[in-house]
């Protein structure tokens, strides 16, 4: 079986420009070769069929409701050296320590906002800013306790920061049930010096979840809160649940009684919960103080958050980090908390309500991407190079009239990674979204989820628009 | 546990014995019909209606099919997405209900159920209909015995698995007293005085509970009603009587609530109780025509009650607020 194609203009992960394998993908791409293409789709068809079989699916919305679909897998992993990974480790510390910090200060003093480092307008506008919990103290101040940021690679291969997501990452499952399918698929390709393990990504969840428990309580009970079995990552949910051995409960389950504490009901009466790990975003948690008509979420909770009776994780109000508009003042945070240089960059970005930027984004369209600064799954995005005039012409009109709702960047030629399709490999657009852990300690898990378009030339990873996955391989020496 | 488990695990493990029971039906009625005069399909027909009859599903069948064929309902039952209790739905509710709680149940147990939900999928109905594949019917018939074999020897017995035993054994005696009901039904139609047909019949029954040797070893001789009444109601040892699986029911509940038998610490426990009297006291003379059919419609309507006080007392817990229910009296 044969790797090798034209990698182009683009970077690819496992070649360089002359079409030599990079020395950490040697062993592979040796392995690779000694295998035959029918051996290699066989052990593709049965990962797939035990996906299938274990009910490893995400249900695509829009389409009829039995549409529950296996996240395509592709069996070639995705190498990151030590050397590179550390880099990357560090420049993830360091950009979610600031995050936290950012959070905490913008939900008590904003000394941020009166030193003028961030606009005070950005916050008050920010759909995702949460008023209610406004000097609210969170356990040990941590905010986002799951982390699980979007990275991607340049033509030169550099890395950058696409974007931070502090609400409800999700994922991790596919990283976790990937590697276990990695390796009873084929032992034999992971090197003899070993793959960094993710395995205990459960465990590292479980104790930062403990780490937010109530005060005084010592053996604290804790539960995943799902908005139930028709949500796309139900899987997952469940997945964690079972790997942490704790309670998977629905808004329903749940009840915050007089004493403003959480219990659930249970066939015995009920119970008290203490910590939440919710998969639920802030706008359905909670019909009293958010969305009315949300049937998910669990009427008083915030009431018990605000009173400090149940540890939620992550905390209310991490929104406002995602909108897009903030990610573009990451690194002045990290320069304003910590008084260092960010490791790693943002993407050249664009902020229409700045007035220069406005004069260069309108003349400029369609070489840039345009994405609404507060949507995510790739929707309510326009990519200009690819668009047709009148896409063009319908962005220039609504960032024009909500200049604070969009953010353009200059399109970026995602790096390259080799990839089965159509009975070969051939090179495909990637991404990397690593998780991070903030309990006691902030551990960045040493792998993540690479994600792959399939599609050729296609630049969208995302599962719901034609996306795929790969292992991913931290190892433990550079070559 | 959760009051939201312990209904997914009651109902999953129902529809897992529901489905396995609609096509025990199936299966020995098709039998049945190739052993009889079926010229048309029209005459074949005739043979389904008690069935539907007993299970209460004629009125939709013949809403949804003018055309009154022993293949349609053959489709009706089995595969129909516009029958909820057909054993396509079955399964898929099952799947669905396992889906909710796949954190609770064993991955063994889980990826059973979504086998065989995808095993039904993909069957031609079309095929199964027409060509009446017996192996299909098997094949569910095994796969409801292999999820209870898995069941019992992967999940912990613990309360869950006393839910799961619940859900399992109510559904079993109901659907022994409808396959009773259905001889009923089939007297009224059957024209004549026909003792070759009733045996017939009745050997059927027998075949549809997996009782056909279990009678014959019983009762050394010719198959009769006033017989079979009293193995499939109130056998002690065997797996399918009404007795014993009420029997089995009762033993669930109070290892559920932990009261003693002998005692009662809800609705359900009281009404199951009364049930088991009553059957533990009846005689030959009970089961003897109307008295049966009577029995047998009583026997239905407890199990029915029994289920809804189940679920009052422990899936859909109601939260009571002390104070405002005394304001309620009070006032």
């Amino acid at each position: 079986m044969e790797i090798k194609y034209d990698s182009g203009e683009f970077f690819d992960e496992a070649f360089d420009a002359d079409g030599k394998p990079r020395p950490h993908y040697q062993h592979l791409i040796d392995r690779l070769s000694e295998m035959s293409l029918e051996e290699f789709h066989q052990k593709r068809e049965s990962v797939d069929l035990a996906f299938l079989q274990q009910g490893i699916t995400f249900t695509v919305y829009g389409e009829e409701s039995s549409t529950e679909r296996v996240f395509p897998f592709d069996l070639m992993p995705r190498i990151i050296p030590k050397r590179e990974w550390d880099h990357l480790s560090a420049g993830l510390e360091q950009r979610i320590t600031a995050l936290n910090l950012f959070l905490n200060d913008i939900y008590h003093d904003q000394k941020i906002v009166k030193d003028k480092v961030f606009p005070e307008e950005i916050l008050k506008t920010g759909k995702h800013f949460r008023k209610e919990i406004v000097g609210v103290k969170v356990p040990k101040d941590i905010y986002i306790h799951i982390c699980g940021t979007d990275l991607i690679r340049d033509d030169k291969g550099d890395y950058l920061v696409l974007e931070d997501n502090g609400r409800c990452p999700s994922g991790v499952s596919y990283m976790l049930e990937n590697r276990q399918s990695m390796k009873r698929a084929f032992p034999r390709l992971f090197p003899r010096s070993g793959v960094r393990s993710v395995l205990d990504y459960p465990d590292q969840l479980l104790a930062a979840l403990k780490n937010i428990a109530p005060s005084g309580v010592d053996n604290p009970t804790v539960a995943v809160l799902t908005p139930g079995v028709y949500n796309s990552a139900y899987f997952e949910h469940c997945f964690l649940a079972r790997q942490m051995g704790v309670e998977i409960v629905e808004g329903r389950d749940l009840v915050v009684e007089n004493d403003d504490r959480v219990y659930m009901k249970t066939t015995e009466g009920l119970k008290r919960v203490d910590v939440l790990y919710r998969r639920i975003d802030d706008d359905f948690i909670d019909p009293e103080v958010f969305r009315k008509d949300s049937m998910l979420g669990v009427s008083g909770l915030v009431r018990a958050y605000v009173k400090g009776n149940i540890g939620l994780a992550n905390a209310l109000g991490t929104g406002i980090a995602d909108d897009k508009v903030t990610y573009c003042f990451v690194p002045d945070m990290i320069k304003y908390y910590l008084g260092e240089d960010p490791i790693l960059p943002n993407v050249e970005t664009w902020l229409p309500y700045r007035k220069d930027d406005m004069k260069y984004v309108m003349e400029n369209m369609e070489k840039l991407v345009v994405k609404a600064a507060n949507e995510a799954g790739g929707y309510g995005m326009l990519i200009g190079p690819h668009a047709t005039q009148a896409e063009v012409d319908e962005f220039r009109v609504l960032v024009k009239n909500n200049p604070r709702d969009f953010i353009a960047q200059t399109p970026i030629s995602l790096s390259r990674h080799p990839t089965y399709c159509d009975g070969g490999f051939d090179g495909r657009h990637i991404d990397l979204r690593p998780y991070i852990v903030c309990g006691e300690t902030t551990k960045i898990i040493p792998g993540g989820l690479t994600r792959v378009a399939l599609r050729k030339g296609s630049l969208v990873v995302n599962s719901s628009q034609g996306g795929g996955s790969k292992d991913t391989w931290v190892t433990n020496y550079d070559d | 546990m959760l009051c939201r488990v312990a209904d997914s695990l009651f109902w999953m493990s129902r529809y897992i014995e529901r489905a396995e029971n609609t096509v025990r039906l199936v299966d020995v009625t098709l039998q049945t019909i190739l052993e009889s005069e079926h010229g048309s399909e029209e005459i074949s027909y005739t043979h389904w209606k008690p069935i539907l009859t007993a299970l209460g599903d004629i009125e939709l069948f013949e809403s949804q099919h003018p055309e009154k064929s022993s293949r349609a309902v053959n489709n009706f039952l089995t595969f129909s997405q516009q029958n909820p209790s057909s054993v396509f739905n079955c399964i898929a509710f099952a799947r669905e209900n396992a889906r909710m709680i796949r954190d609770q149940i064993s991955s063994e147990m889980w990826e059973t159920i979504n086998r065989m939900y995808l095993f039904l999928k993909n069957t031609d109905a079309e095929k199964v209909c027409s060509e009446l594949t017996f192996e299909f019917f098997q094949e569910i018939k095994e796969f409801s015995l292999l999820f209870q074999g898995i069941t019992e020897a992967t999940f912990p017995h613990q309360i869950g698995y006393e839910f799961i035993i619940c859900g399992r054994q109510i559904e079993r005696a109901d659907k022994t007293c409808r396959i009773l009901d259905s001889k009923r039904h089939m007297r009224s139609i059957n024209e004549e005085e026909n003792d070759a047909l009733d045996t017939a019949q009745w050997a059927a029954l027998l075949r549809g509970c997996s009782a056909f040797e279990a009678y014959h070893r019983i009762y050394v001789s010719q198959i009769t009603g006033d017989h079979v009444r009293n193995l499939l109601v109130l056998s002690r040892n065997f797996p399918r009587s009404v007795l014993f699986c009420v029997n089995k029911l009762q033993l669930a509940m109070h290892a559920i609530s932990k009261c003693p038998i002998t005692y009662f610490s809800n609705e359900a426990e009281r009404k199951m109780g009364m049930l088991i009297s009553r059957l533990n006291y009846s005689n030959e003379n009970d089961l003897r025509d109307n008295r049966a059919d009577q029995l047998i419609e009583d026997i239905e309507d407890a199990l029915a009650e029994i289920a809804v006080e189940l679920s009052n007392r422990y899936m859909f817990m109601e939260i009571v607020d002390p104070v405002a229910e005394l304001d309620l009296v009070e006032s």
